[in-house]
């Protein structure tokens, strides 16, 4: 009997590594066809603009010789490939697009919020448009586009060109999970940040010369900031692999950042701000700046389950 | 055994409210002997001429060139600038020239040009003047060199707030990334290396057509570019950043109709100040001589 499962276990094993190995071809297969799709059913002409072909794609190692300096912050979110095309034409700006797959939605949706201020737009899942650049995102494409000079003209073909690209991606993407976890009452939406790369964490707060909190590709983190009365806080969700992963990043915070905190892992600054500490499960709840211990005690007992 | 680094923390800002104290914190020694000299009054020649730019790329070399050459003898105070070049190297020197390639707002070449041309003036051999940028750690001149000359456009910058002089150092070191916590508030350190320390003979900020404030993944708009027409040159980077930096916050300022703080802060600046002891950030450490055009001169 054993003999007889051992022989069917032989060709079940082979088939469920072959079916492996397709799925993974396909998986890549599926990646590039859908970037080159997406190339192809851009646009040529832009009112009075003409595409300059060829594109130019770049990827996680070429990309620094693209764009100087904010190179990392795409790397951070796992960018996999960049294509950029220039629109140009007689006596006006040059338009560039620029177009990130971030190989998710999620990490689309997280390099989107690193520069989320301007005016709000309808295309894609978000956009915003600031004087001469628009930036959206939709499934797991970041769009920038902008206009070398700021002209009326420049912005409405800016504008077009966002839609028409919108258009030709034509899933949405499901935005992060942890995002879920954030209390909804005082949430001020435009706050939110999502990231996995402490680098970026800095950026927007600056915590620590070091990762006490372990942040890595392996941990979402939501960053946002709330307002409740006229009192503020800003709360900082982390969620790890696992619980042990949490816990410790509970006591390396609590050992570096909040070594004075009491039993309910809260603290007052030397700035007169509250921080506070809690752990769930896997998920680590921090309080950086409340303008009273309550704003962060409340924001900690309503983080969703 | 070696003790383990402490995590220095935003706490320990907030804490101590001043950054003087950080330095202590982290161990790190100041450099009063460094190219800013910081225990004296720095001197910064801020120069500037309506014609040398009508706007974002257009430049006139020679309006642009004689700017230079005035802020240079105006600086070191001697009868022209050959002079000051003779007191600034001597023959013997190997030179590089740590120029700026960022595309959109590069270091302008006649004015790479006329360094060269200078330090030629002066005695120094071809042979011992090289210009580069990204190429710095594998440049034979550079390795070798026992001076350098520092020259930049001023800009707002995603992770350290402003390009500045200081920050101009960083591709001298094999991990540019690793200084972009805290809005680069260590690129001091870059300074104190040995192969850098006290070879800086002289800083030139580009403000011809400065770039006050970034948009998109490259971070720039040429709206947001303006005919300064200006040249900021001291041997202090600190007190040139300092009034470069200040010129930027006025733009922003009068641009937007509010105040528009530089975002990052860059916090680099005054760290090399009172942390790195690097020079002088604060105006009241800065000697700073305004000559040319003075109109809407923003400091």
């Amino acid at each position: 009997m054993i003999r007889v499962l051992q022989t069917r276990a032989i060709p079940l094993c082979l088939a469920l590594l072959i079916l492996s190995v397709v799925t993974h071809l396909m998986t890549q297969a599926t990646y590039a066809d859908t970037l080159e799709r997406l190339q192809q059913v851009l646009p040529k002409q832009l009112n009075t603009w003409a595409a300059e072909l060829p594109d130019r794609i770049f990827d996680p190692t070429t990309i620094f010789s693209y764009i100087d300096g904010g190179a990392e912050v795409y790397k951070a979110y796992n960018m996999r490939k960049c294509l950029s095309r220039r629109y140009t034409a007689p006596n006006r700006p040059v338009i560039i697009l620029d177009i990130f797959d971030m190989g998710s939605p999620q990490d689309a949706f997280g390099v989107f919020t690193h520069d989320s201020d301007g005016e709000v737009l309808d295309v894609g899942q978000n956009a915003r448009f600031r004087p001469g650049w628009l930036s959206f995102w939709k499934s797991r494409y970041f769009v920038s586009i902008y206009a070398e000079e700021e002209t009326e003209a420049g912005a409405k073909a800016v504008k077009e060109l966002a839609r028409k690209v919108a258009a030709a991606i034509p899933q949405e993407g499901a935005r992060p999970n942890i995002l879920r976890r954030l209390p909804s009452e005082g949430l001020l939406n435009d706050s939110i940040r999502y990231l996995h790369h402490p680098m970026v964490l800095n950026y927007h707060y600056y915590l620590a010369d070091e990762n006490i909190l372990n942040i890595s590709v392996e941990t979402d983190a939501a960053l946002a900031r709330y307002q409740l009365g006229n009192q503020q806080a800003l709360l900082l969700l982390v969620n790890y692999a696992d619980a042990q992963s949490a816990a410790q990043s509970q006591a390396s915070f609590l050992k570096h950042y909040l070594p004075d905190a009491d039993s309910t892992g809260s603290a007052l600054l030397e700035n007169g701000k509250w921080a506070a500490v809690t752990r769930i499960d896997r998920l680590l709840a921090i309080v950086l700046e409340a303008d009273g211990r309550q704003l962060a005690e409340r924001l900690i007992k309503s983080i969703n389950p | 055994m070696a003790e383990k680094k402490r995590v220095i923390t935003r706490r320990d800002f907030i804490r101590t409210g001043s950054r003087v104290v950080m330095g202590s914190l982290m161990g790190l020694p100041l450099i009063r002997n460094a190219a800013g000299q910081a225990t004296e009054k720095s001197r910064v020649v801020l120069i500037r001429d309506p014609d040398v730019t009508k706007g974002y790329g257009s430049l006139n070399a020679d309006v642009l060139i004689d700017m230079f050459d005035q802020a240079v003898t105006l600086l070191h105070e001697t009868p022209h600038a050959a002079a000051a070049w003779h007191k600034l190297v001597k023959p013997g020197d190997i030179v590089g020239i740590k120029t700026n390639v960022w595309s959109p707002l590069p270091t302008p070449a006649p004015l790479e040009d006329a360094i060269a041309s200078r330090l030629m003036d002066a005695g120094v051999s071809t042979n011992s003047i090289s210009i580069d940028d990204r190429g710095v750690g594998g440049n034979a001149v550079f390795k070798k060199s026992t001076a350098l000359i520092n020259v930049r456009p001023m800009r707002t910058h995603h992770w350290s707030g402003l390009g500045t002089l200081l920050k101009n150092y960083i591709m001298f070191v094999s991990a540019p990334w690793s200084y972009h916590g805290n809005a680069c508030e260590r690129l001091g350190t870059i300074w104190q290396k040995p192969f850098i320390r006290d070879k800086t003979r002289l800083n030139i900020l580009v403000m011809v057509t400065p770039l006050f404030h970034g948009i998109g993944p490259h971070h720039f708009s040429r709206n947001y570019t303006w005919p300064y027409g200006g040249l900021i040159v001291s041997t202090d980077p600190v007190a040139a950043d300092a009034i470069g930096a200040r010129i930027i916050q006025a733009k922003r300022n009068e641009s937007f109709g509010e105040n528009k703080p530089i975002s990052p802060r860059p916090l680099h600046i005054e760290a090399a100040d009172t942390k790195f002891g690097i020079g002088n950030s604060h105006p009241q450490r800065i000697e700073l001589i305004k000559t040319g055009w003075q109109e809407d001169i923003l400091i």
